[in-house]
């Protein structure tokens, strides 16, 4: 076991390597980028941006550096210029990238001019980099400074300023999604053929099928907009608290920022993320609870003369549970991630939208610090569910 | 199986990356993104093939005909594309107010008036004469016409794949079809249409639509004088990308971007677009909307064309009842260091601390934090007579900083054109202003402005370490000299920039004191970005004090007791980070109280039922931003 753990933890970190490798690579080659719209900017002669302007703003985001150097930069904070051994430099004048790549107009081949790059008028060399500013390395835990959202400040900071919000409304609706759509699944396929299965059945399709935004926003409009302009009992439609004080009818004064006002507005996005998630597992587990119900062993269960709960939790259940195991331990990457739409039509502060708008403004170090952290998740839950099947299923053993 | 595993893993994040990269690779039609690049020189040296020929020297086989041209203003129902554009929520008088002539808005001052320009009405059977006319006809059951050759008049329109454009594209292409034109319509990505390499740089276009911004001084000098015009050959400078060259349009653009006096000004622009409506490079349309939405009972909130920051006159806004006022941003500010963050949002979250000296309501100036602008007719600006020899610093007449050399060509102090002799001088006219701002402009600690704050700004925003992305400024500054009450900026010889009232420099508080004990002086320019005291939390000469920013969350802003203007009518501002999608529900719940034109675009039908009721109020201004359609006038 402890072999085999180690094993999977090494395999892991070669896995997030690559992730790593593979998502930073195809970040900088991505259309766009921070330089994009620098020359819209130009407004006649009132502003105007040089060759140099440009060549200073590309070293600020490290663009004039090749991508391994960067990488390697953002990765583990090196190099930070030659390496020095007994005070004696070494690879000073290795080139490290291009200030001022050289650029020509041709002609391809339907006729229309391209601007290739042909060279370089001004090369990087490793010893130019000494005092540029640089994170101590991913791996260290630095996620380096953000280029748009949060302007030259730390990402950890953002991250931060997400993630208690992300946990509140992902961990709430999953514990809630549990605790429901686990029973409800498994009542569905006791019960299988009967009214209560068909009406589940029908609804957990509607609910798989329902789109995030439609359903929000009908929520929003139910039980929001609608009973407050007639005057009755409402939910707040979005945002994670409000601003000042308000009055609901029936439940009173909320005051701005209580427990009850932030209790008030995680109901609709809750609400929204738990039923669509209730109609996903509730169906897998109905069809994973058919599946052990038909087996032999259950029928042996029954025939000893075992209750009818003793066979569907102690018998039934647990082997139902196996595969189900793989999915709950995929909620872990979900709830760092957060829920992109729903946290749009709630304008929940979530680290879904922040996602999002790194990706949009090409804010690259906030996205690469998700994605990495996304990868790591992702290969601790692989390695949980491994472990976990050896709990739940006594017949798996890891070698 | 663990290979199988691992596999699995990698692949799901690749295909996810790949996703997520695919999504943020093509910006969305944000207002920045839709509008169009202004280049006045290629910042990256290119050059054009030796061997290939002069190009763009061959006059498009159709576009370059000007009863086409003609014919296509003509076949162009601006008012029903405006509303068309709109989702038809705007009345036909809204949707005439917001149509176009020219380059210029009519309600804006350098408008050359209906009288003096040729106006293109909406009038099909004129449109379809001028294209008999240019031998274009059509034959007995066609849909689209053709010439004597049986070439079908049919011509790509290129734009971008915003919805906006989509819609009234749309709407063109069928007004096109009436008069038998075919218009091929692509809609590109508009990281291709407006790429630094691609689309509207190369002339990648026949038709191409897109949207400028106007501004309180109309600029123009780089869109339509004959030297602008971008080609292989100057390395794609200029924005003149129709190929338009009109000589006499070309000589008064430039006068007009190079005269201090505005009637002389008025009378060039007229000249400009009378001969732009004679000859149709471009077909203006509509200026855009900008939509605003309140609460009903919110009172002082007035946007205004020409001044994009409505809060110019925050201190007023007052809600019955509320002690707050709460403004939807569907953008968080990146920082409060405007130097480098110039972002809509970062500048108008910052313009409750720090808010402009002046403002540009209804396209002109007023003085607001100074005490008058200071202008050649008020004595506030004067602008000399220097000689000016080798070695100087000067504008050469590109208009460029230069260190003068002989054999330069510069404007001399009676607007010609001469060449720098060599040992000799050259007189040249240099501007002197003097800014002052009003009386008792206090910090928020109460320490009075000083001519420390006004120095510290300048050497700020001249430090190329600072993040600044141009010192265009720096480099056309001769001088300055600072005073507690403001300072006087002397320009290098031939700056003679239409906008020399408006200030260049603002004010950095020299005396605040960080929380490391370092003082703002001291603490050199590569820093200030990261600054928390910069940053995240400036101290304030203006309205208000920002007292609290949670990330992702809000921005609380309570009243200034040092503002030189008293006390503002609403103790506390709250800026409410929302998302598009929730805005007009937050409104209507009376969570927020505003949602600008940055959040609005249109007006929804929501928010439309919920005006007519009396429950909120709604604002619907033109826009400075509109939309036209370029012609290729030259092919390659």
């Amino acid at each position: 076991m402890t072999a085999y753990l180690i094993r999977r933890v090494l395999q892991g970190l070669l896995v997030i390597l690559i992730s790593a490798v593979a998502t930073y690579v195809m970040l900088s080659f991505a259309p766009g980028g921070p330089m994009a719209g620098l020359r819209q900017t130009q407004q006649g002669n009132r502003v105007r941006i040089t060759e140099e302007d440009i060549a200073r703003i590309r070293a600020s985001f490290e663009l004039d550096l090749t991508v391994p150097i960067r990488f390697s930069r953002w990765l583990i904070g090196a190099p930070t210029g030659p390496l020095v051994i007994g005070g004696k430099e070494y690879f000073a004048d290795m080139v490290v990238g291009c200030r001022k790549p050289l650029e020509a107009e041709v002609l391809n081949s339907s006729g229309k001019y391209e601007t290739v790059t042909v060279g370089c008028k001004e090369v990087v060399y490793l010893k130019d980099i000494v005092g540029r500013r640089t994170s101590r390395g991913i791996l260290f835990g630095d996620f380096g400074l953000s280029w748009k959202i949060l302007r030259d400040r730390p990402v950890s900071t953002l991250l931060e300023s997400r993630l208690s919000k992300t946990l509140q409304l992902i961990g709430l609706e999953t514990i809630l999604s549990l605790l429901i759509g686990i029973p409800l699944g498994i009542y569905s396929a006791v019960k299988q053929y009967s009214t209560f299965d068909y009406i589940f059945t029908t609804l957990a399709f509607m609910g798989s099928a329902m789109p995030s935004f439609f359903f929000g926003l009908l929520l929003i409009l139910l039980f929001s907009i609608l009973p407050k302009s007639a005057g009755f009992m409402y939910i707040p439609a979005g945002l994670s608290e409000s601003v000042r004080d308000y009055v609901i009818p029936v439940i009173g004064k909320v005051v701005a920022g209580s427990a009850k006002d932030r209790t008030l507005h995680l109901i609709l996005p809750v609400t929204v993320l738990t039923l669509i998630n209730i109609a996903g597992w509730s169906r897998f587990i109905r069809a994973s609870m058919l599946d052990v119900l038909r087996q032999d062993y259950v029928r042996t269960a029954r025939a000893k003369g075992l209750s009818q709960n003793v066979v569907i939790l102690k018998h039934a259940l647990r082997n139902a549970l196996i595969p189900f195991v793989t999915i709950v331990v995929f909620t872990i990457p979900g709830l760092f991630s957060g829920a992109i739409i729903t946290e749009s039509i709630f304008a929940w502060p979530g680290m879904g939208r922040l996602y999002i708008i790194a990706l949009s403004e090409y804010d690259y170090p906030v996205a690469m610090a998700i994605f990495f952290i996304l990868a790591v998740l992702t290969v601790i839950a692989t390695l949980l569910r491994d472990v976990l099947y050896t709990i739940v299923d006594p017949r798996i053993r890891l070698s | 199986m663990l290979r199988n595993r691992m596999f699995f893993v990698l692949s799901l994040l690749v295909l996810a990356s790949m996703i997520l990269t695919a999504c943020g690779g093509t910006p969305t039609a944000a207002p920045v993104a839709t509008e169009a690049p202004v280049a006045t020189e290629a910042p990256v040296a290119t050059e054009a093939p030796a061997d290939a020929p002069a190009s763009f020297t061959t006059p498009h086989p159709v576009l370059g005909d000007l009863k086409v041209r003609q014919a296509l203003a003509y076949c162009t129902n601006k008012i029903d594309l405006v509303k068309g554009a709109y989702n038809n929520s705007l009345s036909d008088e809204q949707a005439a107010g917001l149509v176009m002539n020219t380059f210029i808005p009519t309600a804006h001052w350098a408008y050359a008036g209906d009288a003096n320009i040729t106006i293109y009405s909406y009038d099909v059977e004129k449109g379809k004469a001028l294209l008999d006319e240019a031998g274009w006809t059509l034959q007995e059951g066609a849909d689209f016409r053709t010439n004597a050759n049986g070439d079908e008049l049919a011509i790509k329109f290129t734009t971008t794949s915003a919805a906006f454009r989509q819609t009234w594209a749309a709407i063109w292409e069928s007004q096109m079809a009436d008069c038998g034109i075919r218009v091929v319509r692509l809609h590109a990505p508009s990281g291709w249409w407006f790429g630094d390499t691609t689309g509207l740089a190369r002339r990648d276009f026949e038709l191409g639509a897109f949207a400028w911004v106007g501004q309180a001084d109309p600029g123009g000098q780089t869109l339509y004088a004959c030297d602008q015009i971008p080609t292989p050959e100057n390395g794609w400078a200029g924005q003149n990308s129709m190929g338009w060259c009109n000589q006499l349009a070309s000589d008064n653009i430039k006068k007009a971007n190079n005269t201090l006096i505005k009637d002389e000004r008025i009378a060039a622009y007229t000249i400009v677009q009378q001969e732009f409506t004679k000859d149709v490079p471009s077909i203006p349309l509509f200026n855009r909307t900008d939509t605003f939405a309140s609460a009903a009972d919110l009172t002082g909130f007035a946007p205004t064309p020409g001044e994009s920051y409505y809060m110019y006159n925050i201190g007023t806004w007052e809600k019955a009842g509320a002690d707050t006022i709460v403004i939807g941003y569907t953008q968080e500010p990146a920082s409060l260091y405007t130097l480098v963050e110039s972002g809509f949002s970062a500048v108008a979250a910052d313009y409750l601390l720090a808010p402009a000296f002046t403002t540009s309501l209804n396209y002109d100036f007023q003085a607001v934090y100074i005490k008058q602008l200071p202008t050649l007719e008020n004595g506030g600006t004067l602008n000399n007579d220097v000689e000016v020899k080798e070695g100087d610093k000067a504008m050469d007449a590109s208009g460029n900083p230069v260190t003068i050399a002989a054999g330069m060509q510069v404007i001399n102090s009676a607007g010609e054109t001469v060449e720098f002799p060599a040992g000799g001088t050259v007189t040249m006219k240099q501007l002197v202003s003097t800014f002052e701002v009003v009386d008792g402009l206090k910090w928020q600690d109460g320490e009075p402005v000083v001519a420390a704050d006004f120095e510290l700004s300048k050497s700020i925003s001249c430090d190329p370490e600072s993040g600044a992305t141009t010192f265009i400024t720096c480099d056309k500054t001769a001088d300055t000299t600072f005073t507690d009450s403001g300072y006087t900026q002397t320009w290098i010889p031939g700056v003679q920039d239409p906008l020399y009232f408006i200030p260049v420099w603002g004010i950095y508080p020299s005396h605040q004191v960080l929380a490391d004990g370092r003082t703002l002086k001291d603490v050199p320019a590569k820093e200030w970005t990261t600054l928390p005291e910069i940053a995240e939390k400036p101290l304030s000469y203006g309205p208000y004090i920002l007292t609290e920013w949670v990330k992702g969350q809000s921005m609380t802003f309570e009243a200034n007791p040092n503002w030189v203007f008293g006390a503002p009518k609403t103790p506390k501002i709250v800026i409410s980070m929302i998302t598009a999608e929730s805005a007009e529900a937050l409104l209507l719940q009376g969570e927020v109280d505003i949602l600008d034109s940055t959040t609005l675009v249109g007006l929804p039908e929501t928010l439309a039922a919920a005006a007519a009721e009396g429950k909120i109020k709604t604002f619907i201004n033109p826009s400075a931003t509109w939309e036209h359609i370029d012609i290729a006038l030259f092919v390659r």
